[in-house]
């Protein structure tokens, strides 16, 4: 067959080309040769649309000094996202980008460039199964987007109305840089600044020291003594009652109690069960919450579930299950008291009514699926130590999940445990930083960090299941252990 | 130089988004009588895109002496060239009288328009075709690694790579004939 014999021979001689261009050839592949000597000078097609893209863009702008970046910078980001064409769509409102190119292949973007200002930052879709997962496969990117642009306010305002989430707003730093930053919906997070000061790096470090000294002395530990990582706040409409009812069943001793008229209902107070710490708070008396009440499923442990489920049932407690022997070795038994919280009694069977590893007092969580909450505990709050227990349909039946020195346990919903989105009071190193990484996994704010009177500084997020979680970090010891 | 070149011109000297449809006519000449003188393909591209930036600076001043406006752009071209290979101290030879002393403008324009109508016809092939020519011939990759990237057999890449040189041949002949 010569038609297959030219084929070969054709794409040898290419070959020598290729690695040596003067070489001899063969005389009837001779026109085909100097064709292909002439095509290893062929113009890259991504050149040729780049810099038309930047002579435009040159021709509207009065000042021919711009740099020349954009048509062949030598570092350039490649993003994967999940829906590389709503991620173009996004960055075009968001960061005013120009599409220089996209590439389809099996009805996908493969590869696409925009031009972001002078620079050039290419995307495509997400490929997991080969290898390329995006931030949404992956649970974030470790990467951050950096923008210098003339306004930082205007862009940041500009991206946040595309549909970016903002995460720190625009303030001027230490450093030199007015900035800002946002989470745009596709997992990545961008840093948008405009140099307002020039200075060297020990002019920096100068102003970090002085920053460091003038900030108050800190509270040696970043929660009270007495708490902690995780505290239950069981927000309800008759405080006074469920502070009463955790006296009479759980032997509560109230630690705390303020009223302030502000906030819905306005009664905070703090007691102590055992070795754990609830905050209750809510309406009481002439002050009324105003809003439906956050009851909360929790997992106690007792020396003896039965005398406590009766005080319970004598309390005013519904009861949901008598106590029983359960197969895992717990006697178990749950109520719900007036307020509709429910309450897991239980008593372990082992060396101590407590089980190793549990407190007298941990939230149960029922969400429908514990795999997400689990993700964003681990992604926003630092949570570990995952242990879980699946049954052989995929349903967790029961997982424990470690948040510092507590731990949440959860179990899917079923039946009648349906899920009960809990708000907690959680306390971390560095208040802010929670903060940021929760909005980054994609909970909402409801309160941006903010120094309390009562010396903790908090803020307030939302995550995408419906629990609240106060985020804390104590400033100053005004809590008496 | 013809009327219609002459419109174009004048066009962008007035606005100078204009010069896009400038850029589209001369963009493969500058690239090719370029590449004929820079020894890499990134050299090439940042002397290309100097002289386009060049001459979008300098439109204003153009002025119609019967010179083509290629002409004009290979003369900046060679000014940019001189340029930055004094200025890197480089002794590759790449003057323009490299291989040939006495070349004049007019046949300097002639060889660099052929390689540019060849750069053209590729933009022309069949998307399979024009895909393995810029895998094999820019990329500069074995018709193996094309083969497992454009997911297709390496007899099957080669049948294409030779179609499109067959049909760039068949053509280049009619255009010179």
């Amino acid at each position: 067959m010569p038609e297959r014999a030219l084929v070969d021979r054709l794409d040898d001689a290419i070959q020598v080309t290729l690695a040596a261009p003067e070489a001899p050839v063969d005389r009837e592949l001779e026109p085909y040769v100097i064709i292909a000597r002439a095509l290893r000078d062929l113009p890259r097609p991504s050149f040729r649309v780049r810099l038309k893209a930047d002579l435009q863009r040159r021709t509207k702008m009065t000042a021919a000094t711009e740099s020349l970046q954009a048509v062949r910078q030598t570092a350039t980001p490649r993003l994967r996202v999940k829906n590389a064409a709503a991620a173009i769509d996004f960055y075009k409102k968001a960061f005013d980008a120009r599409e220089l190119m996209r590439f389809s292949g099996h009805g996908q973007i493969a590869h696409a460039e925009l031009a972001i200002g002078n620079a050039t930052v290419m995307l495509g879709e997400e490929a997991p199964e080969y290898g390329f997962p995006g931030p949404e496969a992956l649970g974030g990117s470790p990467v951050g987007m950096h923008l210098n642009v003339d306004d930082a306010d205007v862009w940041v305002d500009r991206a946040v109305a595309a549909g970016a989430r903002l995460i720190t707003p625009v303030t001027d730093q230490f450093y030199g840089d007015r900035s800002g930053s946002v989470a745009d919906p596709f997992g990545y997070s961008w840093t948008i600044a405009t140099r307002v000061e020039e200075m060297s790096v020990a002019e920096m470090q100068k102003r970090m020291a002085a920053l460091e000294s003038e900030r108050p002395p800190r509270a040696s530990a970043f929660m009270p003594k007495g708490f902690r990582t995780v505290t239950p706040y069981l927000v309800v409409d008759d405080a006074p009652g469920l502070l009463e009812f955790t006296a009479r069943v759980f032997g509560a001793e109230e630690t705390h109690r303020s009223f302030s008229p502000g906030g819905p209902g306005g009664l905070h107070a703090e007691v102590r069960i055992g070795d754990s710490m609830l905050m209750i708070g809510g309406g009481s008396t002439g002050h009324p919450l105003g809003r439906p009440g956050m009851p909360t499923a929790l997992h106690v442990y007792v020396e003896d579930t039965d005398t406590v489920y009766q005080r319970a049932l004598a309390a005013g407690a519904a009861s949901i299950g008598p106590p029983v022997d359960q197969a895992y070795g717990d006697r178990e038994a749950g109520v719900k008291d007036p307020s509709g919280n429910v309450w897991y009694i239980a008593t372990a069977k082992g060396e101590h009514y407590i089980p190793a590893g549990l407190h007298t007092v941990n939230v149960f969580l029922q969400p429908l699926r514990a795999e997400p909450v689990i993700k964003f505990m681990e992604r926003a709050l630092g949570a570990t130590g995952v242990e879980k227990y699946v049954t052989p349909d995929g349903v967790v039946h029961h997982a424990k999940v470690t948040i510092g020195d507590s731990v949440v346990e959860m179990g899917e919903a079923h039946g009648p445990y349906q899920p009960m989105p809990t708000m907690f009071y959680l306390y971390v190193p560095d208040v802010d930083a929670s903060y940021r990484r929760a909005l980054e996994a994609g909970a909402t704010s409801f309160s941006e960090p903010g120094d309390q009177p009562y010396g903790d500084r908090t803020a307030g997020v939302e995550d995408a299941f419906g629990n609240q979680w106060y985020l804390a970090t104590q400033l100053r010891e005004t809590r008496n252990a | 130089m013809d009327a219609d070149e002459r419109l174009q011109i004048e066009a962008a000297q007035e606005d100078p988004a204009r010069f896009g449809e400038l850029y589209e006519q001369h963009f493969e000449r500058v690239y090719a009588f370029v590449a004929r003188r820079v020894p890499d393909r990134a050299a090439v591209e940042d002397v290309t895109a100097e002289v386009f930036h060049k001459a979008l600076a300098a439109l204003p001043g153009f002025q119609f002496l019967g010179v083509p406006f290629a002409a004009w752009l290979f003369r900046i071209a060679g000014n940019v060239i001189t340029d930055r290979f004094k200025r890197a101290g480089a002794t590759r030879e790449v003057s323009l009288a490299d291989d040939a002393p006495e070349l004049s403008v007019e046949s300097e324009a002639d060889a660099s328009d052929r390689r540019a109508d060849l750069f053209r016809l590729v933009n022309e092939l069949p998307i399979d075709q024009r895909r393995v020519i810029v895998e094999r011939f820019i990329e500069q990759r074995s018709i193996r690694e094309i083969a497992g990237r454009l997911n297709k057999t390496e007899g099957a890449v080669k049948q294409l790579q030779l179609r499109a040189l067959q049909s760039l041949r068949t053509r280049m002949e009619g255009a010179n004939a």
